[in-house]
């Protein structure tokens, strides 16, 4: 095997592939990018067995070949070689030599025969989403996903394909987000769930650009696979149930407020410096034309603030992570959030007015 | 600066309860505990009753063939409990630094309250005094600089015992005890010692602690610094404690896996029981093993989710143990059962997905708990452990 190829047109896709590899691993093998010449293309790919990520460069010198080399001393060599350079790769004798102007690298390899595929079933479901708005619905989402929970299926993002709409939904049992999109085409009659493991959504949302060009999505039982441009991700899908979110999704909630979104993060922001370092509680009050929060922590230290709304009624306070919150309103846009609580025991929801698109949903905690 | 610390010892301490109570069963060898028709073991036996070779865990059929005279009393442990709360609300008078071993004993770190209450001497006089004069009963106390010199002081002249180990006469004091005094330290070990021909404690402090350590491993480096009286453990009352822990000291090594996975079950309720009454709930459970050759070895665990679950602590701490058990038949001559990483203050973060197991599991805690703390610990447990 023999490649020619510019620097610079092949760091980026080395990066994309050597960043699902895992810094530690069970098997050498997975610590390598697995790299094939043929027909002027390179074909890398990358794997942990649980995501694999596969791109090409076209158009490129060389001699048939493949091979697989340590994922991370390849792109570091490519990353530290002068920008504009021009690397030549040649496998001799199972090492690859990796030479550029005065520099010259000599990598072991293992066999490309025993590289590692994902290999997945027939696809079931097909449907094409611009990037930027696949990649929002995961920026919006995403931060709720629990981490190493029992309930393995909460270590994941649910999507839900039903007839034109993509939704994907993800909670950690504390909070919960939801957002939805409508397609183009119908994908179906029937409501498609998949749970994407938390470190495949992850890597996904770095892969996917804001821009309008499609991404192309394919289901099967086992097996998701997002094709964008020459990037290929397959990811196996967690097996589970997610729990019925529509069910926690409080319909009516006694009060309905209209609040600034940037001065309500603000404030949050001030008092939870003063809260438990590990539980973050603040108390929300309510009251006439007033929406005040309270911080204390264990030093018995404490913080205050408030900010006017417009609101006549019964007074009430409720105990919240100040995280869950400001996650919730960061993510959120515009200038104004629609935030309905009821009382001490029941979750609030924060999203855009008249907009159901997107909601979030906070569980109180008992202060 | 030397440490003061304090051990309280309660002499035969339900059984001289019920002694202060019904006087005309002083003198005279009382039992408590149950019925020798039944299966009954005694949970304690008064000093007559000891001079007949009358210990506490031995059947009650035994204890009447030693002493047909002997007297049983049927035990009541939530009166015992109310006892104890009295014997500690005298023990705080001198320092919140106390930590409860059991009912009827404690550990005091008196240091910073010499300068109010005198010497450490004098404070176990005062605590003597009024255990005696205000609840009729009979404590005897160490005074030494650390725990295990405390224990050990409190527990050589008993009953009714005071002894002082002052820090420059440590040595003096340890030296000609043999060293099954040692915590530890049972028959075998005692066996094994004399193999090496170390019997007394000053025998075990001239070998060098490598020796020791190459023939009883860890353990034999801490039983090196013990036979130095040197012991840094900090008093620490529940509150403020890291790790709450228990661990039992089989008096013939088992092996079989079903019987120390029911006595490990045993243990986590007792682990799971003091971390609720202190609201706290734990992150971590650590398993302790010492096996036959004194090897000793602690596998621990991080859960999803800080619990005071005795049904999850439990899980955890079962597959612990048969993960290291499954493959080997080593005998174990100490189990032990511990949980860390615990939060001060837990508070309540409330749940969108009700955990059906969690909810029910908790409930079941809290009733048991209150059955427990009205009717004894023992009361009620779990029945027996599910063979795998």
């Amino acid at each position: 095997m023999k490649i020619t190829i510019e620097r610079d047109r092949i760091l980026k896709p080395l990066g994309s592939v050597s960043s699902v590899v895992e810094r530690r691993q069970t098997l050498p093998m997975l610590g390598n990018v697995y790299i094939r010449y043929e027909h002027s293309t390179v074909t890398l790919i990358g794997t942990d067995l649980e995501t694999e990520v596969k791109t090409k460069v076209n158009d490129v010198e060389g001699e048939f070949g493949e091979c697989t080399v340590g994922a991370r001393k390849l792109h570091d060599i490519c990353r530290a070689l002068e920008e504009n350079s021009n690397i030549e790769m040649q496998l001799r004798d199972e090492r690859l030599m990796v030479n550029s102007g005065s520099s010259r690298f000599n990598l072991q390899t293992l066999p490309a025969m025993e590289f590692p595929r994902i290999e997945t079933e027939d696809w079931d479901c097909e449907l094409e989403v611009s990037q930027g708005e696949l990649k929002k619905l995961i920026e919006k989402t995403a931060f709720s996903m629990a981490q190493q929970d029992v309930r393995y299926y909460l270590n994941g993002l649910l999507m839900e394909i039903t007839g034109k709409i993509l939704r994907v939904v993800a909670t950690d049992g504390h909070r919960l987000a939801k957002s939805e999109i409508t397609l183009d085409r119908s994908a179906g009659k029937t409501t498609r769930q998949a749970i994407i493991p938390r470190k495949a959504v992850n890597e996904l949302g770095r892969y996917l650009e804001a821009s309008d060009q499609l991404a192309k999505l394919c289901l099967s039982t086992n097996h998701l696979q997002v094709e964008v441009g020459l990037l290929v991700f397959t990811t196996k899908l967690i097996d589970g149930r997610f729990p019925d979110y529509e069910k926690v999704i409080p319909k009516d909630l006694a009060i309905h407020l209209q609040v600034h979104r940037n001065e309500m993060f603000d404030i949050l922001a001030r008092a939870s410096i003063l809260t438990n370092e590990k539980f973050r509680g603040i108390r929300l009050g309510v009251k006439s034309n007033k929406l005040s929060v309270m911080a204390n922590n264990p030093e018995q230290e404490e913080a205050e603030d408030s900010m006017s709304i417009d609101y006549e009624g019964d007074e009430i306070e409720v105990g919240f992570n100040v995280n869950y919150l400001m996650e919730a309103l960061r993510a959120l846009e515009g200038e104004t959030v629609d935030l309905g609580v009821q009382d001490p025991n029941s979750s609030c929801t924060i999203q855009q007015p008249n907009d159901n698109s997107t909601i979030y949903l906070v569980m109180p905690m008992r202060l | 600066m030397h440490r003061c610390i304090l051990h309280v010892d309660m002499d035969a301490f339900y059984a001289s309860v019920e002694i202060r109570d019904r006087p005309e069963l002083r003198g005279k060898p009382v039992v408590v505990g149950g019925s020798p028709e039944g299966r009954g073991v005694v949970a304690a036996a008064s000093y007559p009753a000891r001079r007949f070779g009358i210990h506490s865990a031995m059947s009650a059929r035994t204890a009447v063939r030693l002493c047909p005279d002997i007297v049983f009393v049927a035990p009541r442990h939530n009166y015992y409990a109310d006892v104890s709360a009295q014997i500690r609300q005298v023990l705080n008078r001198y320092t919140p630094q106390v930590e409860p071993l059991a009912l009827d004993e404690a550990f005091l770190d008196v240091t910073a309250s010499l300068r109010l209450w005198g010497t450490g001497a004098e404070i176990g006089r005062r605590i003597k005094t009024a255990v005696r004069d205000e609840l009729g009963l009979v404590a005897s106390v160490g005074v030494a600089p650390n725990k295990f010199l405390a224990k050990l002081a409190s527990d050589l002249d008993k009953p009714d015992g005071f002894i002082i180990v002052e820090p420059d006469s440590i040595q003096d004091f340890l030296d000609p005890l043999p060293v099954s005094r040692l915590w530890g330290v049972g028959k075998a070990g005692q066996r094994t010692m004399a193999k090496l021909g170390v019997r007394t404690v000053a025998d075990l402090r001239r070998r060098r602690p490598q020796q020791l350590e190459s023939r009883f491993g860890e353990w034999g480096r801490h039983l090196w610094r013990l036979a130095h009286g040197r012991d840094d453990r900090p008093v620490m009352n529940d509150r403020e404690a890291k790790s709450i822990s228990h661990e039992t000291t089989f008096s013939e090594d088992l092996s079989e896996i079903d019987v120390l996975r029911s006595v490990l079950l045993d243990l986590t309720e007792q682990v799971a029981r003091r971390l609720r009454r202190y609201r706290r709930t734990a992150r971590t459970v650590e398993l302790k093993l010492r096996f036959s050759d004194f090897i000793t070895i602690t596998r621990s665990k991080t859960l999803a989710r800080a619990t005071d679950v005795t049904h999850h602590l439990w899980q955890t701490a079962d597959e612990l143990l048969i993960k290291e058990l499954r493959h080997c038949d080593r005998a174990v001559r100490l189990l032990g059962m511990g949980v860390g990483a615990l939060d001060a203050d837990p508070c309540d973060q409330l749940e969108l997905f009700t955990d059906r197991t969690n909810t029910r599991q908790s409930g079941l805690d809290r009733i048991t708990d209150r059955i427990s703390d009205r009717f004894g610990a023992g009361t009620i447990h779990r029945g027996p452990v599910q063979r795998k």
